[in-house]
C-alpha cells in the first residue's frame, strides 16, 4: 500500500499553480511524474501523490522541477481564474477514477502525437540536408562542365581558323595546278606545232621555229624537270621472298589459355623424378648395372606382361620401384599386372599412388589418368565394390568422353547397381 | 619522370560523334585536309568507303561508295599529295588502290593473299621520305608481302611461311628506316607473339622475338628517319617500346614495357608532330596518352665489348574512355597538331582533339 502524500504546498497566480511536493528521503525522476490535463499523479515508491485539478493545466507547457527532496511544479493554468482549492474537493471514488482513465488515455495519445511529430520533423531535416548536398554537388558539375565548354569552344574555333586556311590553301593550289596544266596543254601544242613546221617550211619558218622554240624550250624545261623528277624514283624492287620460321611452341595455346604454370609444375615433376635414385646399396650390389636402370626394369616388366608372365613383371615393378618411386608409370603398369592376378586390393592401391602421382592434371598425363581410373574402377566391381567402381569410370569418362569402351562399361556398372537395388 | 601538373595535362576532348549504319574497321584523315575516310563494313556483307567533310561540329558525308568484299584496312601513305589516292585490303585478300574521284575502277588492283588482309601500311607517298612508293600487307595466311603501284600482279616482296610450316595469322604490319632511297624495313606481328623485322635492301629477316601474347599493332615513331622506337601493342593489355637504335647481336633491341588496361591494346599511333608522343586504344572503349622519355644514355657496353640499348621510360599523360566497344581504329592528323580521329566497335567514328599538346 503506497503511502499518500498530503504535505504539499501550493500558491497560484491568476495563470499559474506553483506546488511543492516534498519527497521524504525518495529520489524522483521524470518517470515517476505522470501529468495530464487534469490530472497529477507523482509516484516514487512508496509515496505516491494524486490530485484531480481544479481546472484544466495546459501541460505541454508546464514544468517540474526535481531537486534537494523536493519536486516543485510550476501549472500554467488554460483559463486565467483563481482557484478555489488546488484539487477537486467534491470527487467521488467512480468520478476520480474515469478521470483518471481519461488522463491516462489522454497522456497516451499525447505521447503518440509527439513521437508522430518528432519522425515528421527529422524526416525534414533529412531531406532538406540531401537537397543541400544535392545542390552543391550540382554546382561542382555545373562548374566542371563549364571548363570543358570552354575548352572545347577554343579548339573548335581554332579548328574552324586552320580548316579556312587549308582552304584558300587549296583554293591557291588548284589554281596553280590548272595554271601548270593550262601550261603543258599549251606546250604539247607547241611541241606538235614545232615538228610540224621543222618537217615542211624549214627556212621561211626559221624564224617562226626559232621563236616558237625558245617559248617551247621554256615550258617544255618543266616537264622534263617532272620527267627527271619521276626518273629520280627508283625502279621497282627486284622481286624476292624472305622464308619465315615462327616461334614454336610447346602447348600450342595461347598464352592466355594455356594452363602454363601446372604444365611446368608437371615437366618440372617429370624432370626431377627421373633424377632420384633411392639406391639401398647393400641389396643392389649383386645387380648388374642395367638392372640398375628403373627405365631398363620397366620395359622388361612391359615384356612380361606381355608375355602373360604376371608375377615376373610385378618383381620387375617392384624393383623398379625401390630404384625409383616416384615414376606415377611404374605403379599403372603394376596395377594391371595385379588385375591380372586377381590381387585386386594392391590394384586399387597401386593406382591410387600413381593417380597422386599424376597431380596436377595436364593434358599431357590425361592418358596415363584414364588408364589408372579405368584399372582401379575395374578392380572395384571385381571386389563387387560397384559404386566405388562406377565412381572411377565417370572420372575416367570425364578426361576422356570420347572413348566408348568406358562408356559401355560405365553402362553395365549402373545397371548392376541397379539390378542389386532393386533385388535387396 | 617529369611530373605533369593536373592543369596542365592534356585533354582529350571530344569534338564529334558520329553514329554510323556499318561497322567501322579502319579511319583515316585525307592527308592536307580536313576530310576523312571511314573503311568498313555494312550489314549486307558490301564493302562500305565514306568520305567526311569536318564542317564546325558536325561530320557531313561528302560521299559514299559501296564495293562488293568489306574492307579491312586502308593507307594514304604511298601516294602522291596531287593524286591522294587510297590503297584498301579487304576479307578477301584483294589489295586495291582508289581514285576517290572516280571510284568506280580502281588504279590499281591485285589478288594478294588467300584471306582477309588484316593490315596494310604505305611508305614513300605525301612527300615524306624518299624510295619508290611501296604498299605493304599482312594477312591471316601468315605472309606479309610488299607491293609497288608500277608493277602489277607480283609482289616485290614476299614474306612467307617455310613450307611445311603451321603458318600463324599476321595482324599487323608497318614500313620504317625509309631514310633514304635503298634502305626500308617492314614490321609484322603476328598472333602468336612474334615480332618480326624484315630488311627489304638485303632481303633477310632482320630481327625477330617473341612477346608472348598476340601482337595487335605495331609501328615506328617515323617511317622515314632512321629506325629510332617501335611500339607494339598486344593481347591482355601490354605494350612494349622497343629502342631501335641499337641492334645486339644476341639479344636484339632493348626494350620497356607497360600494361595499362586489362584489356586487348588494338592500336598505337605516334603522334606526327611528336614523336615521342603515342596513343594506345584499348578494347574497354578507352583510350591513354604515352610520353616516351629518353635514358641519360642510349646505349652502353655489356661485358663483352658489344653495343646493347637502354630502354627508356614511360608515363602516362592522359586516359579517356570513349565507348564501351574496342575502339579499333585511330589516326592522327598530320596537319592539325592534337586533331584525332577514332572508329570503334560501336559503329560510331569520333573526331577528337587533344589539347595542350605544345607544352609537353
Amino acid at each position: 500500500m503506497p503511502l499518500w502524500l498530503r504535505e504539499h504546498s501550493w500558491r497560484q497566480t491568476l495563470t499559474a499553480v506553483y506546488l511543492s511536493l516534498p519527497l521524504r528521503g525518495a529520489r524522483a525522476t521524470a518517470a515517476n511524474i505522470f501529468c495530464s490535463e487534469q490530472y497529477l499523479k507523482v509516484s516514487v515508491p512508496p509515496f505516491l501523490f494524486e490530485a484531480v485539478l481544479y481546472a484544466p493545466i495546459d501541460d505541454t507547457n508546464s514544468t517540474a522541477k526535481i531537486g534537494n527532496g523536493n519536486i516543485f511544479f510550476t501549472l500554467y493554468k488554460k483559463e486565467p481564474a483563481m482557484w478555489d482549492s488546488l484539487t477537486l474537493a467534491n470527487a467521488d471514488k467512480e468520478k476520480l477514477q474515469h478521470l483518471r482513465e481519461n488522463a491516462v488515455l489522454k497522456a497516451q495519445e499525447k505521447a503518440k502525437e509527439e513521437t508522430k511529430a518528432k519522425k515528421i520533423t527529422k524526416q525534414e531535416h533529412k531531406k532538406y540536408a540531401l537537397m543541400a548536398t544535392m545542390k552543391l554537388e550540382e554546382a561542382e558539375r555545373k562548374r566542371i562542365e563549364d571548363l570543358k565548354e570552354k575548352e572545347r569552344e577554343k579548339v573548335t574555333k581554332e579548328l574552324e581558323l586552320w580548316k579556312n586556311q587549308q582552304k584558300d590553301g587549296d583554293k591557291y593550289k588548284s589554281i596553280q595546278t590548272k595554271e601548270e596544266l593550262h601550261q603543258e596543254i599549251e606546250s604539247l601544242k607547241e611541241r606538235k606545232n614545232e615538228k610540224m613546221n621543222k618537217t615542211r617550211i624549214p627556212n621561211e619558218g626559221s624564224s617562226k621555229t626559232r621563236l616558237k622554240s625558245t617559248r617551247g624550250c621554256h615550258v617544255s624545261c618543266s616537264i622534263f624537270s617532272q620527267d627527271l623528277k619521276e626518273e629520280q624514283l627508283p625502279a621497282p624492287r627486284a622481286a624476292a621472298t624472305i622464308k619465315v620460321n615462327f616461334t614454336p611452341r610447346v602447348f600450342p595455346t595461347a598464352l592466355r589459355e594455356s594452363r602454363v604454370a601446372e604444365e611446368e609444375e608437371w615437366l618440372y615433376k617429370q624432370a626431377e623424378a627421373r633424377r632420384i635414385i633411392n639406391s639401398d646399396l647393400s641389396e643392389l650390389e649383386d645387380l648388374k648395372e642395367e638392372e640398375k636402370n628403373p627405365d631398363w626394369l620397366k620395359d622388361k616388366g612391359n615384356k612380361m606382361f606381355a608375355m602373360g608372365d604376371y608375377l615376373g613383371a610385378v618383381n620387375a615393378y617392384n624393383l623398379a620401384v625401390r630404384l625409383n618411386n616416384k615414376l606415377p608409370v611404374l605403379y599403372l603398369n603394376r596395377a594391371a599386372c595385379h588385375l591380372k592376378l586377381r590381387n585386386l586390393h594392391k590394384a586399387i592401391e597401386d593406382s591410387s599412388k600413381a593417380l597422386e602421382l599424376l597431380t596436377p592434371p595436364v593434358p599431357d598425363n590425361e592418358n596415363a589418368r584414364v588408364k589408372a581410373h579405368v584399372r582401379r574402377g575395374t578392380a572395384f566391381c571385381q571386389l563387387e565394390l560397384y559404386t566405388e567402381g562406377l565412381q572411377d569410370y565417370e572420372a575416367a569418362l570425364k578426361i576422356d568422353p570420347k572413348n566408348k569402351i568406358i562408356e559401355k562399361d560405365a553402362e553395365k556398372i549402373r545397371q548392376l547397381i541397379q539390378g542389386a537395388m532393386q533385388s535387396s | 619522370m617529369s611530373a605533369v601538373l593536373g592543369s596542365e595535362r592534356p585533354q582529350v576532348v571530344s569534338h564529334v560523334q558520329q553514329a554510323l549504319s556499318y561497322t567501322v574497321f579502319d579511319c583515316k584523315w585525307v592527308p592536307r585536309s580536313a576530310r576523312l575516310m571511314c573503311l568498313g563494313s555494312a550489314a549486307r556483307g558490301t564493302g562500305v568507303i565514306q568520305l567526311y567533310e569536318l564542317r564546325g561540329t558536325r561530320l557531313e558525308v561528302l560521299r559514299e561508295i559501296e564495293k562488293p568484299k568489306p574492307i579491312k584496312c586502308g593507307t594514304f601513305g604511298a601516294t602522291s599529295l596531287q593524286q591522294r589516292y587510297l590503297a584498301t585490303g579487304d576479307f578477301d585478300g584483294n589489295l586495291n588502290i582508289w581514285n576517290l574521284e572516280a571510284p568506280e575502277i580502281p588504279v590499281y588492283s591485285v589478288k594478294g593473299h588467300k584471306e582477309i588482309i588484316n593490315s596494310i601500311d604505305g611508305v614513300g607517298g605525301l612527300g615524306i621520305g624518299e624510295g619508290a612508293p611501296e604498299i605493304v600487307t599482312g594477312s591471316r595466311d601468315g605472309t606479309v608481302k610488299v607491293w609497288d603501284p608500277r608493277q602489277n600482279d607480283t609482289p616485290v616482296a614476299n614474306m612467307e611461311p617455310v613450307q611445311g610450316e603451321s603458318k600463324r595469322d599476321c595482324w599487323t604490319v608497318a614500313f620504317g628506316n625509309a631514310y633514304n632511297q635503298e634502305e626500308r624495313v617492314v614490321c609484322a606481328g603476328y598472333d602468336n607473339g612474334d615480332i618480326k623485322l624484315f630488311d627489304l635492301k638485303t632481303m633477310s629477316l632482320r630481327w625477330e622475338t617473341n612477346i608472348k601474347n598476340g601482337v595487335c599493332s605495331v609501328e615506328f615513331d617515323r617511317k622515314d628517319i632512321n629506325m629510332n622506337k617501335l611500339v607494339a601493342t598486344s593481347l591482355e593489355g601490354k605494350f612494349h617500346v622497343f629502342d631501335m637504335r641499337t641492334q645486339h647481336p644476341a639479344k636484339g633491341f632493348a626494350s620497356v614495357s607497360e600494361k595499362a588496361q586489362k584489356s586487348t591494346i588494338w592500336q598505337v599511333r605516334h603522334l606526327p608532330q611528336n614523336r615521342d608522343i603515342f596513343m594506345t586504344s584499348g578494347g574497354s572503349g578507352s583510350l591513354h596518352l604515352w610520353k616516351y622519355e629518353y635514358p641519360a644514355q642510349r646505349s652502353k657496353k655489356d661485358s663483352e665489348g658489344s653495343e646493347m640499348g637502354v630502354a627508356g621510360s614511360l608515363s602516362l599523360l592522359q586516359n579517356v574512355t570513349l565507348s564501351t566497344q574496342p575502339i579499333s581504329s585511330l589516326d592522327w592528323s598530320a596537319d592539325k597538331k592534337g586533331l584525332c580521329v577514332c572508329g570503334a566497335f560501336d559503329q560510331t567514328v569520333r573526331v577528337l582533339i587533344v589539347t595542350k599538346l605544345n607544352k609537353i
